[in-house]
């Protein structure tokens, strides 16, 4: 049997790239890009201002099926999607409600739910965050201790969450929580919707090491959840976590914005003096920019193959978690070429630098200021999400049969 | 054959563990000395002095009491250990280093950074020299018999509370040229300073200078020479700190992998992850065999000098790497956090490498020196 391959778009595809592209052309604010590029701070309002343009536009709820407001577009139409917004410098799409809790409540959720809560998503009424960790319970999710005791019309919930991201900005959370004790771990789990002005929820900051905040503790204490609040059966939420968990992640291996890396570091080592000469004519240092650029290269084929594969409707199974783990590296390795092609000028770190309307003479050139502080955040990538560890874990007991 | 240190050197090694230890408790009281208004505290500093700690980084012949590449090791692992950000490297290694080996030493000098009472820094570092030794756009011109000094330098350690500065500045020749390098030492109350913190918490500044009268210590050979014993003695120092960071890491790492349990175990009963804390071991191992032989050689000859410890502060770089991101790995998000320690290690760790030479530039210069 011949195969034909076809590694090009169709005229379909590249049409759509372009009406995605003049649409981000037209419709995103410079001042907003801008911010995204230089790495500031963004604001709730600054992620707002994009989400309500996709509201508007029809494009929010790009994973949904048509009937509820969504694209229903295909895996590659997604994949373009996603390529384009992130080469435009757009805040990314806060992924909680839209991305997470909409497809869950799309598949489990009652008829009152659906209509309450997915219209509140697509207009960004709500801002959602995701209540799974916590500080027990971070690998081994299943091990929670949150617990929701059912009180005749409510769930009394007490426990503590952790690295609930942007949780500082949410309306409501979708929580694990334990409702049976006595079941066996993963089979006593409930899911959740908690709203976050309910007495007893308080969100404390975590400061990471680059000294931003952005991810947060949530605490409950006697919270009182009304028991419609549940989505699906009591103790099957860990059913509907994992359809959240490994529910069709397009960008899981990150590839634009490994590409985006890569332009910048070309550029940057063009710009930085090694003995009086550009960086990039260094043989050993332009080698590891060669094998990283073969690396993404190969894994941006890997990645379309499985993008490709799930437009025709097939479920990508451990490739997920496959290009979740080399995604991560590719991305971090981009961080660390950055880091070394800036020698000393990676030292020096000015945390107003990245505050909106700063337009002081940065120490150094101008694209120095974020590179050192972005390779130490980007540590997280191999953490969150299930570790890489733990990818490694779900590849082997899936496919050796050992 | 003997690897052990004398009993002089244990002592030394204990006293200032103990002091280190007693003043930088933990990393809140760290960020306290950080955020002061010199970046580092003053206080520390002069105890420091007082205890010996400042005369135990220079030789007898210039008033102090070690100076040998031990006892810069010694201290400098201690250093690592405790994050401290005083200005042992600045003003203890490179300005006295400088000091000691122009051709008339400068004891008076020398004897005041050892009690405490001056502060010098050694401004080498441009914007566009990254790591080299000889790179230099910053001029001096003779004028009426007196030296003007234009430019500016980059990344200088302490710039903004030193009270004087040694500057490398070209008197001739071009910007890339290995002669025409001249040492002059200036008073810190005419340049114009732009102080900043560094990522890992160090401070350091922009200095610039405009018809800035300075004293002459060196030129040509005599110069450079200098500057590059000043440089290899940084990076030993560095070196050793850097081991000192390893086995903190480690010992963090270890600690959490023992206490931390998903599954039902602890998380360190996994085999794959004792294969990494091995390799971790492995790694620190190397670190504190290079760095052991970088330190004995360090008064050699200039050639074995340097290449010992280009060989050190390469595979300080690469190893250092492992271990820093190892240790939030196997950590976790806890290790991403500014209120634990080990991120505080880690930055650390990593940064150095972006001092007196990363580990490309060590390597190349290994390479240079051992004639391949």
């Amino acid at each position: 049997m011949v195969i034909k391959m076809n590694f090009e778009y169709s005229e379909k595809d590249e049409n759509f790239r372009k009406e995605v592209k003049d649409w981000l052309n037209e419709t995103l604010p410079k001042s907003l890009s801008e911010k995204v590029k230089k790495y500031q701070r963004l604001t709730k309002e600054d992620y707002e201002i994009f989400m309500n343009n996709l509201t508007a536009k029809g494009w929010l709820a790009w994973h949904w099926p048509k009937e509820y407001g969504g694209t229903g577009w295909n895996a590659i139409e997604k994949h373009i999607f996603e390529e384009e917004i992130i080469k435009a410098s757009a805040p990314r799409i806060v992924p909680f409600g839209v991305n997470m809790l909409g497809p869950v409540l799309i598949e489990f959720g009652t008829e009152e739910q659906k209509n309450y809560y997915l219209p509140r998503i697509l207009s960004n009424e709500d801002w959602w965050a995701q209540g799974y960790s916590e500080p027990g319970a971070g690998s081994d999710l299943a091990s929670l201790k949150t617990t929701a005791f059912d009180k005749g019309d409510h769930y009394l919930v007490n426990g503590q969450k952790t690295w609930t991201t942007l949780g500082h900005h949410a309306d409501k959370i979708f929580c694990l929580v334990k409702t049976d004790l006595n079941a066996k771990p993963q089979l006593g789990i409930s899911f959740l919707l908690i709203d976050m002005d309910t007495p007893g929820v308080e969100v404390k900051p975590i400061i990471t090491l680059d000294g931003e905040h952005e991810v947060n503790e949530v605490w409950f204490t006697n919270v009182k959840v009304p028991k419609k609040n549940i989505v699906g059966k009591e103790n099957e939420g860990w059913t509907y976590a994992k359809y959240l968990l490994t529910f069709e992640r397009t960008g899981i291996a990150g590839v634009p914005y490994s590409k985006s890396a890569l332009n910048h570091l070309k550029m940057i080592s063009k710009r930085s003096l090694k003995n009086g000469k550009p960086l990039i004519e260094d043989p050993i240092f332009s080698s590891e920019i060669a094998e990283l650029e073969i690396d993404l290269l190969a894994m941006e084929i890997f990645n379309l193959r499985t993008v490709s594969a799930a437009a025709e409707g097939k479920a990508p199974g451990m490739e997920s978690s496959l290009l979740k783990i080399k995604g991560t590296l590719v991305r971090q390795k981009t961080t660390e070429l950055l880091r070394k092609a800036l020698g000393p000028q990676a030292l020096p770190y000015l945390p107003e630098q990245f505050d909106e309307g700063w337009n002081e003479m940065p120490v150094g050139p101008d694209y120095a200021g974020p590179i050192a502080k972005q390779y130490f955040n980007m540590r997280k990538i191999s953490i969150y999400g299930g570790s890489n560890e733990i990818q490694k874990n779900i590849v082997a007991k899936a496919s050796f049969g050992l | 054959m003997d690897f052990t240190l004398s009993e002089e050197r244990k002592m030394l090694q204990e006293t200032v563990g103990k002091f280190f230890n007693s003043n930088y408790k933990n990393i809140n009281k760290r960020s306290e000395n950080v955020n002061l208004p010199e970046g580092y505290s003053k206080e520390f500093w002069k105890e420091s002095s007082d205890l010996g700690v400042i005369s135990a980084l220079v030789s007898p012949k210039f008033g102090g009491l070690g100076g040998s590449g031990e006892d810069i090791s010694i201290i400098f692992e201690l250093v690592g250990k405790s994050l401290c950000v005083e200005p042992f490297l600045s003003s203890a290694v490179l300005s006295s280093t400088v000091l000691s080996s122009i051709s008339n030493p400068r004891n008076d000098l020398i004897t005041d950074i050892i009690e405490g009472n001056l502060l010098i820094s050694f401004a080498h570092c441009e914007m566009n020299n990254r790591y080299e030794d000889h790179y230099i756009e910053t001029n001096a011109y003779l004028k009426n018999d007196e030296w003007n000094i234009n430019g500016t330098k980059s990344f200088v350690m302490n710039g903004d509370d030193a009270s004087k500065i040694i500057v490398s500045a070209r008197i001739n020749g071009d910007v890339n040229d290995r002669d025409g390098i001249g040492l002059f030492l200036v008073n810190n109350d005419q340049t114009f300073k732009r102080p900043y913190n560094t990522i890992d918490g160090y401070r350091s500044t922009e200095l610039t200078f405009e018809n800035l009268k300075g004293e002459l210590l060196a030129k040509d050979e005599n110069a450079l020479k200098c500057i590059i014993k000043a440089n290899s003695a940084g990076a030993l120092a560095l070196s050793a700190e850097a081991l000192g960071i390893m086995q903190i890491c480690f010992d963090l790492t270890l600690d959490y992998l023992k206490t931390r349990k998903q599954f039902g175990k602890s998380i360190g009963a996994f085999q794959s992850i004792q294969h990494r804390m091995v390799d971790m071991m492995l790694e620190i191992e190397q670190v504190k065999s290079a760095v052991m032989l970088a330190s004995s050689t360090f008064e050699t000859d200039d050639l074995t000098r340097d290449k010992n410890i280009s060989a050190a502060k390469n595979l300080v770089g690469r190893v250092g790497k492992l271990i820093a991101e190892e240790t939030i790995q196997l950590h976790g998000g806890i290790a991403m956090t500014w209120e634990y320690s080990a991120a505080h290690y880690a930055k650390r760790l990593i940064m150095i490498d972006h001092l007196m030479g990363d580990s490309d530039y060590h390597r190349d210069r290994f390479k240079f020196l051992s004639g391949f």
